[in-house]
């Protein structure tokens, strides 16, 4: 009789555990969908491109990012008008309000990944740590897959 | 043409048959339905707008170049440069993928060709690893500044260079048409940076093609 009241309290407290613990965890408040690195040879800067939603109630913004692979990345913005194409630095970051998303894409928004440290492959996962502004934590780890320049 | 032997009857009933003059008008309908310029063209036609090829480069094998190096076949050439790494990859992507999709022979007949204009940074050994990554056929060539305007002038496209920043990197801005010129290394059309795949393969197999 002892050792089942026992074996029934301690049922009772881990699932009491359990659920406190599920209330802890908190909805992820963003969430980073189709996240690339388009190989370019020759040592010259690649771009990464992917989608950022905003699930939480706060105004976010990408205000910069770092990748151990790369010596240096900015958010560019590609501008093209009157048949000439230019990039823009976005020293603004980029604003994200709740429930929408910031897509990262050809011809648009990218991260300029400049001064590859290695060569690359298709096919490589390299990490690319995405710094917020409005969530915590600020610094996002975000796996990015290397795929052939020919992809969009 | 069927029925030439009675000529006069034979006219009677052009006015109910398919003539060329109607296949062309339904043609030019559809194209312009499809969002295509009065000509039909998705890119732009340049045909007698601007002065034939002609320039003094150094290619990606370092080999001092004239437009003799594309005599004699078509040409589709963009002016970029290497350090850029969203709009030169997609436009000569699709260049490359839009190639593959014409009809032989003239496929294989098409030459491709990237005009570095940022020669500080791009040497044959830096434009040849680039243009492989697109397509075997692609030829890189770069050259000094003066030899890279009187080729830019010529068709009236322009470049420049933003301050560099800390590290020594720096932005170039530069045109975004692809330029196809014919056989005869007469500029002929403008694929503008917006034009995806099909309609590139289908403007370059209709100039490839004309007569």
């Amino acid at each position: 009789m002892k050792l089942a009241s026992a074996i029934v309290a301690l049922v009772v407290l881990l699932a009491g555990a359990l659920w406190w613990v599920g209330q802890m965890a908190p909805e992820s408040p963003i969430e980073v969908d189709n996240a690339r690195v388009r190989l370019v040879p020759g040592g010259g800067p690649m771009a990464g491109y992917m989608e950022i939603r905003n699930h939480s109630d706060d105004v976010i913004r990408l205000v910069g990012a770092a990748s151990p692979a790369f010596g240096n990345v900015m958010i560019h913005r590609t501008i093209l008008s009157d048949g000439r194409a230019r990039m823009q630095h976005q020293s603004d970051g980029v604003r994200i309000v709740p429930g929408d998303s910031a897509v990262f894409k050809p011809r648009d928004l990218h991260l300029m990944l400049m001064q590859p440290k290695g060569a690359l492959e298709v096919g490589d996962q390299v990490e690319i740590v995405l710094r917020f502004e409005g969530i915590a934590p600020a610094e996002w780890p975000v796996a990015f897959t290397v795929v052939p320049v020919t992809l969009e | 043409m069927a029925g030439g032997v009675h000529g006069r009857t034979g006219d009677v009933g052009v006015s109910l048959a398919v003539t060329p003059g109607r296949i062309i008008a339904t043609i030019a309908l559809v194209l312009l339905a499809a969002g295509c310029d009065d000509e039909g063209w998705h890119g732009k036609n340049i045909t007698g707008l601007m002065p034939e090829l002609e320039f003094r480069l150094t290619d990606e094998n370092g080999n001092r170049v004239s437009e003799d190096v594309f005599a004699g076949r078509p040409v589709a050439m963009y002016f970029g440069f290497t350090h850029c790494p969203d709009i030169c990859p997609t436009t000569l992507a699709r260049l490359a993928a839009a190639t593959r999709r014409l009809p032989e022979p003239i496929s294989q007949d098409l030459q491709l060709a990237f005009v570095s204009v940022d020669p500080a940074r791009d040497g044959p050994e830096q434009l040849d690893k680039y243009t492989g990554a697109f397509s075997d056929r692609m030829l890189g060539l770069t050259g000094t500044q003066k030899q890279l305007q009187a080729l830019t002038r010529r068709y009236r496209i322009t470049y420049g260079y933003d301050e560099p920043d800390a590290n020594g990197d720096y932005e170039v801005s530069h045109s975004s048409a692809i330029f196809v010129f014919d056989a005869e290394l007469e500029p002929r059309l403008m694929l503008l940076d917006s034009l995806e795949v099909p309609q590139m393969a289908e403007d370059l197999e209709r100039l490839l093609t004309m007569p």
